[in-house]
């Protein structure tokens, strides 16, 4: 099981002095400690104009920060949107081969196209065309990254004859992954040889099934590149405490507040209908995990939520392993509602008394006195 | 969080009273409905909701416009301006304004629903080509609204937003939430265009349709049913819910 942070860099409106500010230093001080705990991954999304829910548009720049300030954590874009009026494919390769170069072959690379109209109408983007936009964009992508000049002629770019530099460190690219928002997507990334990056709530069982199908159909893909990436990790929330209880509380504050931040978004199918986008899908706490269906918790935090005391913690990620889930990546704070002291004091908590129970026999050993000298 | 920031009190001055809300359902048959989204400027996004709604990133106004072929009032005819809003958790269309042709629908959606409805003419052509609605009150035009080139989709390609009313009940002035169910046999998407729209004929002058997102156009049932829940306008809707003893 491989454990990551995930930044939307969610900030309170409307904007006082400094809080942007202050949201991407408290990120950038999480992933330095997140670094120095062990963790796997350090995600940043790509998202425009989505004010509160997620001020965070240049996650290479926030990306090439985090590899600058950190040793071993892998970097992730979760996700470059690929469409090409936000994103021209020749950009994404140039700009993740160098990210790539600069994190010493730590890139993870994720694809999207993304699911609002605010960030869709905002760049004039046709909603009928992203399906067809990324799926351009994942294919050629990995030509891109070769090592020989590339003339192509496509359906959203075409380019005559020319060499993408630089070359990625990791060859022959960095992994590819796909966000999965909609209930369906998860088979497009089987299909094509990519791993699975969940960014929306699933129940244990939801999830259960659509693990067991991207499995069953990525032993039949047709992959995009030469490597197949063939993980699986999902989206969670992270509040630990001793106390459960106390744990709950501040967790689930987390929970409300960037669920009601989620389902505030003008989702692309509520504004303008489209077979492109058959469902909606997000993080609000009700929409995809029952708090009620969960009687294991005295304090209504739902289903597979890692909020509570370590115990419980532990108990909910061995159930996510046991239904084949490789890695969970945490939110950890939104709208800036959990102090950032406590925030780091979860994942300390986390690190020393969760990780332990699912690390036997992984080499990457965290070093106490730098995970303490971060922060303090 | 962002809120609306209208005084409920001022809203409510032009809402009508609702004495009871209906225990029974209510099925409309043999209709075409026909929706377009605008987006609209940031000035008009908190001032024209109350503050137990949240607005839409960016503003968003919806024009729909029923025509029905049957119902318990008999045929009518419906124009309503809605601004997108989340009420809690959900996605809402809060109804500023409302013309009926059809004098027993007018009453009925007015005096048991809640809508700020008047009477008027509303027409509603359709054709292979194209889709237009014609609405007029006194005589005098409140929108003409087209939607062009008609492009098939699937009827579950459709969604459309639940609806709040404010009105004034025996408890108060409340958000009604009225969850009509809609069944579709044929949907299309349309090409929106607005010829003329007077903002103030629909309750709010500060509506100003901008950017046309999307048009649609479709046939089906709605069934509205009895009201459930109503809210209390300046509270947000996790602790302003009160539910509808039935």
């Amino acid at each position: 099981m491989k454990f990551g942070i995930f930044f939307e860099m969610s900030t309170p409106m409307p904007l006082r002095d400094g809080i942007e500010k202050q949201v991407y230093d408290n990120a950038l001080e999480q992933a330095r400690l997140a670094d120095a705990l062990g963790f796997d991954f350090v995600w940043a999304v790509e998202h425009h104009f989505l004010e509160e829910y997620s001020h965070c548009s240049a996650p290479e720049v926030v990306l090439t920060a985090v590899a600058a300030q950190t040793e071993q954590i892998r970097v992730g874009h979760g996700a470059v949107v690929c469409v090409p009026e936000m994103n021209h494919p020749i950009r994404v390769a140039e700009r993740a081969a160098t990210l790539d170069l600069i994190s010493n072959g730590r890139l993870e690379l994720g694809t999207a196209r993304s699911s609002t109209w605010t960030e869709l109408g905002g760049f004039e983007v046709d909603p009928d065309d992203t399906k067809k936009t990324w799926d351009e964009f994942v294919r050629v992508l990995p030509r891109l990254f070769g090592p020989e000049p590339l003339a192509y002629e496509g359906r959203c770019f075409s380019m005559p004859e020319r060499n993408v530099l630089p070359k990625p460190l990791q060859q022959p690219h960095p992994p590819l992954w796909v966000t999965v928002t909609s209930p369906g997507t998860e088979l497009d990334a089987a299909d094509r040889g990519i791993g699975c990056l969940g960014v929306a709530a699933a129940g244990y069982a939801e999830q259960e099934r659509r693990t067991r199908e991207y499995h069953r159909r990525i032993q039949l893909c047709d992959p995009v590149s030469s490597v197949v990436n063939d993980r699986v990790s999902t989206l969670n929330f992270l509040y630990c405490h001793e106390d459960a209880q106390r744990a709950a509380q501040t967790g689930m504050q987390l929970v409300g507040t960037f669920g009601l931040a989620n389902a505030h978004l003008l989702w692309t199918r509520e504004a303008y209908p489209t077979r492109a986008y058959q469902s909606l899908a997000n993080l609000a706490p009700g929409s995809g995990r029952s708090g009620g269906s969960n009687p294991a918790n005295p304090y209504g935090v739902p289903e597979g939520v890692c909020v509570g005391s370590p115990g419980q913690i532990i108990d909910a990620i061995k159930h996510w392993e046991s239904i084949g889930i490789d890695g969970i990546n945490f939110l950890l704070n939104g709208l800036e509602v959990i102090p950032q002291v406590q925030v780091l004091e979860s994942l300390r908590l986390f690190a020393r008394e969760v990780m332990p129970a699912f690390r036997t026999g992984e080499t990457r050993a965290v070093t106490p006195e730098r995970a303490g000298a971060v922060t303090r | 969080m962002i809120l609306g920031s209208a005084d409920p009190e001022e809203l409510g001055c032009t809402r009508p009273t609702v004495a009871s809300l209906p225990r029974q359902s209510f099925v409309l048959d043999d209709v075409v409905l026909l929706q377009a989204f605008y987006e609209m400027p940031r000035t008009a996004r908190e001032p024209v909701l109350p503050p137990g709604l949240h607005p839409t990133n960016p503003a968003a106004l919806v024009l729909q416009v029923w025509r029905c072929g049957d119902s318990p009032w008999g045929p009518f005819a419906l124009a309503q301006a809605r601004v997108q809003c989340r009420s809690g958790l959900r996605a809402r269309g809060f109804v500023t304004g409302a013309v009926c042709e059809g004098s027993d629908a007018t009453r009925a959606l007015r005096d048991e629903l809640g809508f700020p409805v008047r009477d008027g003419r509303v027409e509603l052509q359709r054709g292979y080509d194209r889709v237009l609605a014609t609405v007029e009150v006194d005589d005098r035009p409140v929108f003409e609204l087209e939607g062009e080139d008609p492009d098939p989709l699937s009827p579950g390609d459709l969604q459309y937003s639940s609806t709040l009313t404010l009105a004034h009940l025996p408890a108060g002035l409340r958000l009604v939430q009225i969850e009509p169910q809609v069944t579709l046999e044929r949907a299309e998407r349309v090409r929106p265009r607005l010829l003329g729209f007077d903002p103030s004929a629909l309750g709010e002058p500060r509506l100003e349709p901008t950017t046309p997102v999307s048009g649609s156009v479709a046939t089906g049932r709605i069934e509205i049913p009895p009201v459930r829940f109503v809210c209390r306008p300046a509270e947000l809707a996790f602790t302003g819910t009160e539910k509808v003893e039935g």
